[in-house]
């Protein structure tokens, strides 16, 4: 009874959701409600000349609307220090060596394709980050390509050898790396004579501003970039953690 | 013009291909005879697909980077096929017979 | 062409969406939401959205799914019978 009842609520609601996008208005045309607001109006014709950002999403993200996305950012670390509260972080001296648990431990070739293919995952994640403003990404995707490509490594070297590379001592710090980098951003916005924040500093010569406000911008991502990537690794190896303290203890 | 067809064609082919190998994932019996149509759809048709769109896309740095997708492709669905294979293998995941009634699936072996 | 498309996606969100609550085996679940989510990344490309459809396919098919793996691993693989 429950299940016919949660079907026929999932079918009306999808009847409503294609009635919806057949009458969704036609992508790029003028006439569109959105164009006719005065803010969309504002980040289309001046996004590219006050931010700096060929992309300008990365700039309406980073620039207009800094002050959202440092909450944003705030609530990936709040969601990385729930975790850790919950499941703890692993024991840095615990953790000896990689015991393989399972029936069929990796193969050689899977471990040479990871560790072939990983250095290029992160090649890629860098580029993501490093062109956000140019081309589509940023800080939040490449971070998060990172996470996965250590994902992947840890599943199949285990805990112990990505431990080794991403260690503790160095990861820890750089979990919050996002929220500082923006409030030190945001810091040397009113050192330049804005507010906070801002980006374009009125303090200096007129001609410096763009390329100030393109290296902040690339800071800022870097800055989300490592966050979030240590972030999620953070999240992963605090995960799986449990299983090997168990398996090498005597 | 011609320059489209040839890419209609692969991008045609590719699909064909990809059609084939899930109707082979759901038709086959279990895992073993599974993992030959999905691979081959893998390999043989995606990389279709990128030699299609690499023709359509012309000589352009797009091409290089069709180049190093279809690369990576080929090496990563290989390497997958490699692991799934083997795992099933050192499981004793019973193979299909004829014979048999109930097909064995996996997840209890 | 362009509608057909996007109903064409529209209604494999939808149904990947259903499998993906009503599967016993929640292994399978966390595969066919990946599915869901790389549709969805589909999805936002479609609409100009390209620095969202990076995230959706980063976050949503590889770094959530895995983690969810994760967890199966830790608890138990499958779902309760209710009745």
């Amino acid at each position: 009874m429950k299940r016919v009842v949660s079907l026929l609520f999932i079918a009306a609601l999808l009847a409503l959701l294609l009635y919806v996008v057949a009458n969704m208005p036609p992508m790029g045309d003028p006439e569109n409600p959105t164009n006719s607001s005065e803010v969309i109006k504002r980040y289309l014709n001046e996004a590219e000349e006050e931010t700096h950002c060929e992309n300008v999403i990365t700039g309406i993200i980073l620039n207009y609307r800094g002050y959202d996305t440092m909450g944003e950012v705030t609530v990936i670390f709040c969601a990385l220090a729930a975790v850790l509260a919950v499941l703890g972080r692993e024991k840095r001296g615990k953790i000896y060596a990689y015991a393989d648990r399972s029936r069929v431990p990796s193969s050689a070739i899977v471990r040479t394709m990871v560790a072939f293919l990983v250095p290029f995952i992160i090649l890629f994640s860098i580029y993501t980050i490093l062109h956000g403003e140019i081309s589509p990404g940023g800080g939040f995707q490449g971070g998060a390509i990172v996470g996965g490509s250590m994902i992947i490594f840890t599943t199949i070297f285990g805990l112990y050898e990505s431990s080794q590379r991403i260690p503790q001592k160095l990861r820890a710090p750089l979990e919050g790396s996002a929220v500082i980098t923006f409030f030190i951003v945001g810091i040397l916005g009113m050192a330049g004579g804005g507010n906070f924040l801002t980006y374009a500093w009125p303090n200096i010569a007129t001609n410096l501003q763009p390329s100030v406000v393109t290296w902040l911008t690339i800071l800022v991502e870097i800055g989300i970039g490592l966050g979030g990537a240590m972030v999620l690794i953070s999240i992963l190896f605090s995960m799986i953690r449990e299983e090997e303290e168990i398996a090498v203890a005597p | 013009m011609a320059q489209n067809i040839v890419a209609g064609v692969f991008c045609c082919i590719g699909t064909f291909f990809f059609l084939l190998g899930t109707t082979g994932l759901v038709r086959m019996p279990d895992v073993f005879t599974r993992l030959h149509p999905s691979t081959k759809c893998d390999t043989l048709g995606a990389c279709s697909v990128i030699i299609g769109m690499a023709v359509y896309s012309g000589w352009s740095w797009d091409l290089l980077k069709l180049v190093l997708i279809a690369c990576f492709v080929l090496l990563s669905s290989a390497t997958c096929g490699h692991a799934i294979g083997r795992s099933a293998l050192k499981r004793d995941i019973a193979y299909w017979r004829k014979d048999r009634k109930e097909v064995e699936d996996g997840h209890g072996a | 062409m362009g509608t057909a498309l996007n109903l064409t996606f529209l209604v494999l969100l939808v149904a990947t969406a259903l499998l993906a609550v009503f599967a016993r085996d929640l292994l399978a679940a966390v595969i066919i939401f990946s599915v869901y989510s790389l549709i969805m990344a589909l999805m936002w490309q479609r609409l100009q959205a390209p620095d969202l459809a990076l995230t959706e396919a980063a976050v949503g098919a590889g770094v959530t799914a895995v983690l969810f793996v994760v967890t199966i691993f830790k608890t138990r693989r499958r779902e309760e019978e209710e009745d």
